[in-house]
């Protein structure tokens, strides 16, 4: 593979370049953040170019980011299944977990002296669900409405999983220091 | 506006998704309310550390990868495209011969094609031959300066096949000579160009009934196609291989 042909203009091949290829880097962040390291991210993202190219005719035109985006998860959350590690449900975490996880774990945390390192531990350490409409919202600049696509959620699920996330990372990186280094 | 109220606004409020006057409301609260103001200041601190987050971007290897396979899905596609629209596409299966047809199918099968369109065409057209002759010292002549190469014009009348001219013509956007002979009121059409850096390939399919021959003579590529039975295109193929 490699030298086929490469159509440009007005065919379906050429109009997949042009729709996807603007996105794949917010796909590959998603995928990466998702999947927590760069093989299996690497994997999804290829996954989902397939996907993506088969179900072309499903896009609606006024989204092409959110329309990928949403195939990234899908195929992640099938490999996930698959593989029989399962992604971690807020549910399960909350239900569970609560007081172990809002805990930051202190041998993880310790070790990490840069802020930015610490920071990026603690938005992993989150459960998948938080830790996606994180990234979706602060990385990607996604509205609640578009996340709410991607995810498969309500915008009211959105707003109530932001807010939680958000009261985690608080907890896990400590409020004090924080507004002192972030004002 | 209660804290309780705002509180639950607070990330709306920084997200930009509440509407004006829910935004207004939150606003004033925050003027008076010391704990809601708190809340707020942490979520912006929050978001000044989450602008450091690494946004992973696509490594040139990912674009390369996606790039291949939507290239190769989209040639596989086409080519299933042309099957189901021809009758039926014979490749020639087994020996050395069938492995080098796989390498080149998806190449070979786009010219198969055009090669078939453009003899249905022309046959449909107002123009099949510009030089009507069964004289092939009028033929072969007739195409210098008119393509940049010279194809063979073989005399087969002995075998029954019947030289009736020539024309220029495109095929896959280049220019091509086009013979045609006749064996009794069949038209076959001969199409010669110059072979791609060396190419030597060899095919016989059927397109849609018609039937295709094709081989490499020199270093000219040439197709024949006629709706003439199986037998009659092979020695066609034959005769105008060792006459030309």
């Amino acid at each position: 593979m490699g030298s086929h042909d490469r159509e440009t203009d007005g065919t379906p091949r050429g109009t997949f370049d042009a729709v996807v290829g603007p996105h794949l880097n917010a796909a590959f962040n998603y995928a990466r953040w998702l999947t927590r390291n760069d093989a299996d991210a690497e994997d999804v993202v290829q996954d989902a170019a397939i996907r993506a190219f088969r179900y072309f005719g499903s896009l609606r035109s006024d989204n092409p980011r959110a329309w990928l985006l949403t195939i990234v998860r899908h195929t992640w959350y099938a490999r996930a299944s698959q593989h029989a590690a399962r992604p971690r449900l807020v549910e399960y975490e909350e239900m569970t977990h609560e007081q172990a996880d809002d805990r930051p774990d202190p041998e993880a945390l310790a070790l990490q002296r840069q802020t930015a390192d610490r920071v990026r531990k603690a938005v992993e350490l989150l459960p998948d669900d938080f830790r996606e409409v994180i990234v979706l919202r602060e990385l990607e600049g996604m509205s609640y409405k578009e996340i709410a696509d991607v995810a498969g959620i309500p915008m009211g699920t959105v707003m109530s999983r932001l807010s939680r996330a958000r009261e985690r990372l608080l907890a896990m990186l400590g409020p004090t220091p924080l507004a002192g280094e972030a004002r | 506006m209660t804290c309780n109220e705002a509180a639950g606004m607070i990330d709306p409020y920084i997200d930009g998704e509440l509407d004006a006057a829910d935004a207004t409301h939150v606003a004033a609260h925050l003027e008076t309310c010391a704990a809601c103001r708190r809340r707020l200041d942490e979520r912006e601190g929050l978001r000044q550390l989450l602008r450091g987050l690494p946004h992973y971007d696509a490594p040139p290897r990912v674009r390369v990868a996606v790039g291949d396979v939507a290239t190769s899905i989209y040639v596989r596609r086409r080519v299933q495209t042309w099957m189901a629209a021809a009758a039926t596409v014979v490749l020639v299966a087994g020996s050395a011969l069938g492995v080098r047809l796989r390498q080149t199918a998806n190449a070979t099968s786009t010219i198969a094609e055009a090669v078939v369109a453009r003899h249905v065409e022309a046959l449909a057209g107002p123009q099949l031959i510009d030089v009507p002759s069964s004289d092939q010292h009028t033929v072969k002549p007739w195409f210098q300066g008119r393509v940049d190469f010279s194809p063979p014009v073989p005399d087969l009348a002995a075998h029954g096949f019947t030289l009736v001219g020539g024309r220029v013509d495109h095929i896959a956007g280049q220019p091509v000579s086009a013979l045609v002979y006749k064996r009794r009121l069949h038209v076959i059409h001969v199409f010669v160009w110059p072979a791609s850096n060396g190419a030597r390939e060899t095919d016989e399919r059927t397109v849609r009934g018609f039937h295709e021959q094709h081989w490499t003579t020199r270093d000219l590529s040439v197709w024949a196609v006629s709706d003439v039975n199986e037998d009659d295109m092979k020695m066609f193929a034959n005769v105008f291989a060792s006459g030309s």
